[in-house]
C-alpha cells in the first residue's frame, strides 16, 4: 500500500486471530442454548451474526478502536436495541457553527457522504469527518477479514 | 528612561494580582538596564538589549507568562499593558525574528510547559503555523497575549509567504499526522488568515484519508471525482455487511449438523489455508 499508511495506522491482525475469536464465541453460543431446540431460525441467525460482530470487535483490538468500542457497548445492551448517543448532534453542530464563516460549509459532498458512513460504521456518531474516515478504513479491513473467516468456516462445515 | 516612566504610569492599570509586583518592577527594570548584571537568562537578555527599545518591548510582551509566580523581569510585565504596543510595526528582519523566537524559548524554559512546543515549532518550521498558536496551552490566563501572538504570527506568515513566493513559485503543504500540529505553508496568492488556513489543513487531512480509502476499496482507483469514490466506499461497506449477514445465515443452517469441537475445527481451518 502507499506511504499514507505509515502516517495513519490501520493495521489489522491476521486471519487466525479473527478465526479464534469467532469460533470461541460460537462454541459459547452452543453451550448456552442447544441450537436444536429453538424453532425460529431467525433467532439463531441473529445470535450468530451478533457473535460474529462481537468477536470481530474483540479480535480487531478490543478498545483501541472507536468502532469496536461502540460495537461492544451496543452488544452489552439488549439484543435488538440500537442506542443512539446524543453526543453526536451536539459535537457536530458545534464544530460547524464555529467555523462556518469562511469555508464553503465543509464541502457538502463530503459531509453528506460522511453522514451516510456514520450510519453504517458503528460508533460513527461522535466523530469528525477525518477521524471517521480512519475508522472506516480500519472497519473495512476488519470486515473483509471476518468475511473471509466465515467463508472458510462455511466451506469447511458444509456437507461435501 | 522613558520606558520605566511609561511602566510606572501604567502600573495603575494592573489588576490586584500583579499590583505588588508592578510596584517593584520599575525599580528593578531601571536597575537592570543601568548595570546589566548577568541573570539566569543572561545570554538572552543581552541579546534583547542590543535591539532597539521599541522592538525589545514588544518581545518582552510576547514572553509574558502567568504572573502568579515570582519571575525575572520579563515575566512581571502585566498582560493589560500589551494594548498600547499592539500597533508597533513588527521587525521585518528575519534575524530579529529568529532571535525573538529563540528568546521566547529561553524565557519560557523556566515554565517547562510550552518550551517543548515552541522548541518543536522552531525545529520544524521557522514560520509560525497557526494551528500551533491556537492550540498553545492556556497557561496564561490572558486572552490578549494570545491575540497578540496570533497577530504577530499572522504577520510573520504573510511576510514569510512574500519572501518564500519570491524564491519558489509553487509550494506544497506539508502535513504530518503524527504530530498534534499540522504544518501548512501558505500558497502563492491564497488567503492566509486563520480560518482558511485551518480549513485548508483540514481539507488536506480529509483528502489524504480518502486516498487511503480509495486504495482499500477495489476498483476505486479508476474513478474520478470525490463524490463517486465516496459512493463506492459506502457501497463496499454495505456489501461487506450484507455478506456477513448472508454467511451467518448459512452458518446457522449448517450448525445443527456438526458438533462444535473447537480443536478439530481449528485444525481443519489451518490445514485449509
Amino acid at each position: 500500500m502507499a506511504s499514507a499508511d505509515k502516517l495513519i495506522n490501520t493495521d489489522v491482525p491476521e486471519k487466525d486471530v479473527f478465526a479464534f475469536h469467532f469460533l470461541q464465541s460460537l462454541s459459547n453460543l452452543r453451550k448456552q442454548n442447544p441450537f436444536d431446540t429453538p424453532d425460529q431460525k431467525n433467532y439463531r441467525v441473529r445470535k450468530i451474526k451478533k457473535a460474529a460482530y462481537v468477536s470481530m470487535a474483540r479480535a480487531a483490538g478490543g478498545s483501541s478502536r472507536l468502532w469496536s468500542r461502540a460495537l461492544l457497548r451496543r452488544a452489552d445492551k439488549d439484543d435488538n436495541k440500537i442506542v443512539r448517543f446524543s453526543r453526536r448532534k451536539r459535537k457536530v453542530t458545534w464544530k460547524i457553527s464555529s467555523k462556518r464563516r469562511r469555508s464553503n460549509q465543509r464541502a457538502p459532498v463530503v459531509e453528506e457522504a460522511a453522514e451516510r458512513l456514520r450510519n453504517l460504521v458503528p460508533g460513527g456518531g461522535g466523530m469528525e469527518t477525518s477521524k471517521l474516515m480512519e475508522e472506516t478504513a480500519h472497519y473495512i479491513k476488519c470486515l473483509s477479514m471476518q468475511v473471509k473467516v466465515m467463508q472458510c468456516l462455511v466451506d469447511g462445515l458444509s456437507p461435501k | 528612561m522613558d520606558l520605566t516612566q511609561g511602566f510606572g504610569a501604567r502600573s495603575g492599570v494592573v489588576g490586584p494580582v500583579t499590583g505588588l509586583e508592578s510596584l517593584n518592577f520599575s525599580d528593578e527594570f531601571r536597575h537592570l538596564v543601568a548595570t546589566m548584571p548577568p541573570e539566569n537568562t543572561g545570554g538572552s537578555f543581552t541579546a534583547l538589549l542590543e535591539m532597539p527599545v521599541t522592538q525589545a518591548m514588544e518581545l518582552l510582551h510576547f514572553t509574558d507568562s502567568s504572573s502568579s509566580q515570582a519571575r525575572t523581569v520579563t515575566g512581571d510585565i502585566a498582560p493589560t499593558t500589551l494594548h498600547p504596543f499592539g500597533a508597533l510595526t513588527f521587525p521585518s528582519n528575519s534575524l530579529l525574528l529568529d532571535r525573538a523566537a529563540r528568546f521566547s524559548v529561553i524565557a519560557t524554559e523556566h515554565n517547562g510547559n510550552i518550551s517543548g512546543e515552541t522548541a518543536n515549532s522552531l525545529q520544524s518550521n521557522s514560520g509560525a503555523n497557526l494551528d500551533r498558536v491556537k492550540a498553545e496551552p492556556a497557561e496564561t490566563d490572558s486572552m490578549v497575549e494570545n491575540q497578540n501572538q496570533n497577530y504577530s504570527s499572522g504577520k510573520r506568515k504573510e511576510r514569510e509567504k512574500k519572501v518564500k513566493s519570491s524564491t519558489n513559485k509553487t509550494k506544497s503543504s506539508v502535513e504530518s499526522d503524527k504530530l498534534p500540529y499540522v504544518h501548512v505553508r501558505a500558497r502563492r496568492g491564497q488567503a492566509t488568515d486563520n480560518h482558511s488556513l485551518a480549513e485548508r489543513a483540514r481539507r488536506e487531512k480529509i483528502n489524504a484519508r480518502m486516498k487511503l480509502l480509495q486504495e482499500l476499496v477495489p476498483g476505486c482507483d479508476k474513478i474520478q471525482g470525490t463524490a463517486l469514490v465516496l459512493d463506492e466506499i459506502i457501497n463496499h461497506v454495505q456489501s461487506l455487511q450484507r455478506q456477513v449477514e448472508m454467511l451467518s445465515m448459512r452458518l446457522a443452517a449448517v450448525n445443527p449438523r456438526v458438533d462444535f469441537n473447537l480443536d478439530s475445527i481449528l485444525a481443519s481451518e489451518v490445514s485449509m489455508n
